[in-house]
């Protein structure tokens, strides 16, 4: 946390001086164009507030790479990169009244900057604090942890089986079109050359039957 | 979610021109004029006590009203200044020295006022009086700062409402201690250190709701165009 802590402060020089040691620490702004860049940005706001939007876009596209990378330096997933980025932009459109054209426009921005991206961490500690992230040991794909008894599911599905071949043919074919091919009661009905309603009735039949035979399972139907 | 380009396309549709804030002393200033104007008012409508003379004489009573007049100029500057994001976090000493002074003149009244009235001395109908001259004077100026301040609610929307707080605070109380005859120093308190913590929940709570608010909007325009 302190390196990071630390590696804030340059960036209030970056834009105020041009010293070089601090601008090495941006990516996207290079050393050379971060002073007259800010200049540019004033002149740019400046012209945004009077409602000039080619002026505004230029800056906002202008400041993007450099708001990555002041966001960078705090997050590590890009997509909370691009949140705090879009934070930062909503701002800096909703305040950009109170910048002063007589007052560099650096410090300004990266006030605002700093803000949005605290308040994000602040966030993102509280939310982590209230949640658990799933570990492997949560996952249940294996068949052991899930108590997937497959000895026992497969014994169920030969009773079953079983089952429904001592139903009536007309029931049994009912089942087998419905529930195990899992055909519409239309598909099952052109399959078969049955009616809707004999299907209906004839399924019904075989799930009574079949409740009583495997609540039974030694006794004949 | 939408992608920074889309957000920036946004943003620039709705780049209508801005009228830029005035230096933040003047703000204050004007801010303060306003709330020459309330007192104005009320020692027009209400009558300032008569026996204002005789206590301005007394030096705690007028060490009491100049430093809670003192707080309230100073707090209010530097809740201008630091409502705007580049002004540095020290503006928020500016008012301390004033605050302790005017502190110790009221804890000092308290002690005085407990001596000689007692416990049992304060009359109801005087309360109720004194408390409609608080919500007279502070209800404005609160409304009309929050107004004033509402950009900073995205920045540092606790120190500026802390600061605003009081500023509306300290000229509540040098009000009271004006226009009302009696020293009703603890429901000074009471309700100023209310009005702060008000204000200060208020910004907390809405502060990020209506930037979410803003948020929600631009990217709704930004969506029907």
């Amino acid at each position: 946390m302190s390196p990071r802590r630390r590696r804030h402060t340059p960036s209030l020089t970056l834009v105020t001086s041009s010293g070089a040691a601090s601008t090495a620490e941006v990516e996207g702004a290079g050393d050379q164009r971060n002073t007259p860049r800010t200049r540019d940005w004033s002149g740019l706001m400046v012209r945004a507030q009077d409602g000039d939007r080619h002026a505004y876009r230029a800056l906002l596209e202008d400041m993007t790479p450099y708001l990555r990378a002041l966001a960078a330096r705090c997050f590590k997933a890009s997509g909370d990169i691009e949140d705090a980025v879009q934070d930062v932009l909503l701002t800096v459109h909703a305040v950009r009244r109170t910048y002063d054209p007589g007052r560099p426009f650096g410090p300004w921005l990266v006030a605002i900057a700093n803000r949005r991206i605290i308040d994000r961490l602040r966030r993102q500690m509280r939310d982590r604090s209230r949640e658990i992230e799933l570990t492997a040991e949560h996952e249940t794909f294996s068949p052991l942890p899930t108590n997937l008894r497959f000895d026992e599911t497969s014994a169920d599905e030969a009773a079953l089986h079983a089952a429904i071949e001592r139903l009536p043919p007309d029931q049994r074919q009912a089942v087998r079109l419905l529930k195990l091919k899992e055909m519409s009661l239309k598909e099952a009905a052109l399959a078969s050359g049955r009616s809707v309603s004999a299907l209906k009735v004839a399924t019904h039949r075989a799930i009574k039957s079949l409740r009583k035979i495997l609540q039974q399972p030694s006794e004949p139907p | 979610m939408t992608r920074t380009p889309e957000l920036i396309d946004a943003l620039v549709e709705c780049a209508t021109p801005v009228r830029r804030l005035r230096p933040p002393v003047v703000r204050a200033g004007l801010w303060l004029a306003f709330a020459g104007l309330i007192l104005a008012l009320l020692a027009i409508g209400h009558g300032v006590r008569p026996d204002l003379a005789q206590h301005l004489r007394q030096p705690v009573f007028a060490a009491g009203i100049a430093s809670a007049l003192a707080t309230a100029i100073l707090s209010a500057m530097a809740a201008f200044a630091i409502s705007l994001p580049d002004r540095s976090r020290w503006w928020l000493v500016l008012p301390m020295p004033a605050l302790a002074l005017w502190i110790s003149t009221i804890t000092y009244g308290c002690f005085a006022d407990w001596v000689s009235i007692g416990p049992d001395g304060v009359r109801l109908g005087e309360e109720v009086r004194c408390f409609v001259l608080l919500v007279l004077t502070s209800v404005p100026l609160a409304i009309a700062l929050v107004a004033m301040l509402r950009y900073a609610a995205l920045l540092r929307g606790g120190a500026v409402a802390m600061m605003g707080g009081l500023a509306v605070a300290a000229v509540t109380a040098a009000a009271l201690s004006l226009f009302h005859d009696h020293d009703a120093t603890v429901m000074i308190l009471v309700w100023n250190l209310g009005t702060a913590a008000l204000i200060l929940g208020a910004s907390g709570l809405f502060g990020r709701r209506i930037f979410r608010w803003m948020a929600a909007r631009l990217l709704a325009s930004e969506a029907h165009p």
